[in-house]
């Protein structure tokens, strides 16, 4: 089965975007919770945090995971008194 | 200390309230007592409350993180539920890194995700999409007014996954440009999410070293098919 012009342009955006990535998806997901914290309240990324970032950046599933995430948050306000 | 000096201190305090410092080790002392306080409300006597304040909390947030991902109240109120099980029987997985609403909202996120993912794409089978051979890069150029440059890149990305990645890398890929998330495409595979990814990470990575050394780089590619 042949690329679609879509696929392709798709192929050479990930490959566009490769990066070194050190995390897998199960620790990305470890952190995700903190790292969600950290870009709602717009605090600086520590090394562990930037490779969170990474590893977003490079993963279509977690990207989308996050987003849904921020979404939730920002919809309950997480409040301190939560 | 006599009156005038307790009245001098009170009036100082009260014109130069003391500032309000957050240092780290407050959040710290905040976030474990968030901790102490849920997972102690969730395992203590009056766990039913808390379970319940739980799972208002998360369908709250999941009726609207869903809504524009094809979830609707009923599916919120579903996973919602899940979590809050799932929840319960990690509470000692969470290591107070963060709120402990942002961490259950996490897993919770993630349950509702997978699900739809899964739905949406029960039907499909990796055969149906490697139909008569995985990852198969045709030029897509116009006949006529194909631009040289493009063909060459096309033809150079077409040599390398022919001659770099394995047959399992060029169906997973293949997989994802047709919108099958990782984690579907591991159970398909009989592997896991984080193998799978690491599978086309480093497929990613092999089209990027070689492209690279054919003296295209991803810049010329972003201008190329822009």
């Amino acid at each position: 089965m042949s690329l679609s012009k879509n696929q392709i342009a798709k192929l050479l955006q990930l490959i566009g975007t490769t990066k070194e990535d050190s995390m897998d998806c199960e620790c990305c997901f470890d952190r995700l919770a903190e790292f969600a914290e950290a870009e709602l309240e717009g605090r600086s990324l520590c090394e562990a945090m930037m490779a969170v970032r990474t590893h977003i950046e490079s993963c279509p599933c977690c990207a989308d995971e996050f987003k849904a995430l921020l979404d939730g948050l920002r919809a309950i306000g997480n409040t301190d008194d939560c | 200390m006599n009156v005038q000096v307790l009245l001098d201190v009170r009036f100082q305090f009260c014109n130069n309230p003391l500032p309000v410092l957050r240092p780290a080790a407050m959040e710290v002392f905040d976030m474990v007592n968030q901790q102490d306080e849920w997972v102690g409300r969730l395992t203590g006597p009056n766990r039913d409350d808390a379970i319940s304040e739980l799972r208002a909390f998360l369908v709250r947030g999941l009726t609207k993180s869903m809504a524009s991902r094809g979830g609707g109240d009923a599916f919120a109120q579903d996973i919602a539920q899940d979590a809050v099980i799932r929840i319960l029987d990690s509470l000692d997985q969470f290591a107070g890194r963060s709120k402990f609403t942002t961490w259950a909202m996490t897993i919770a996120t993630r349950l509702a995700i997978s699900e739809l993912r899964r739905r949406r794409h029960q039907d499909v089978s990796l055969d149906s999409l490697a139909n008569g051979g995985a990852l198969q890069i045709e030029d897509t150029t116009d006949d006529g007014n194909a631009d040289a440059a493009k063909r060459d890149a096309l033809s150079t990305l077409r040599q390398l996954v022919d001659e770099t990645l394995t047959d399992k890398q060029k169906i997973a890929m293949q997989a994802m440009l047709n919108g099958l998330a990782i984690e579907e495409i591991a159970s398909r595979l009989g592997s896991n999410r984080n193998a799978v990814y690491k599978l086309i990470h480093d497929a990613r990575k092999k089209l990027r070293t070689g492209l690279e050394k054919a003296g295209i780089t991803a810049e010329t590619l972003a201008d190329l098919f822009a």
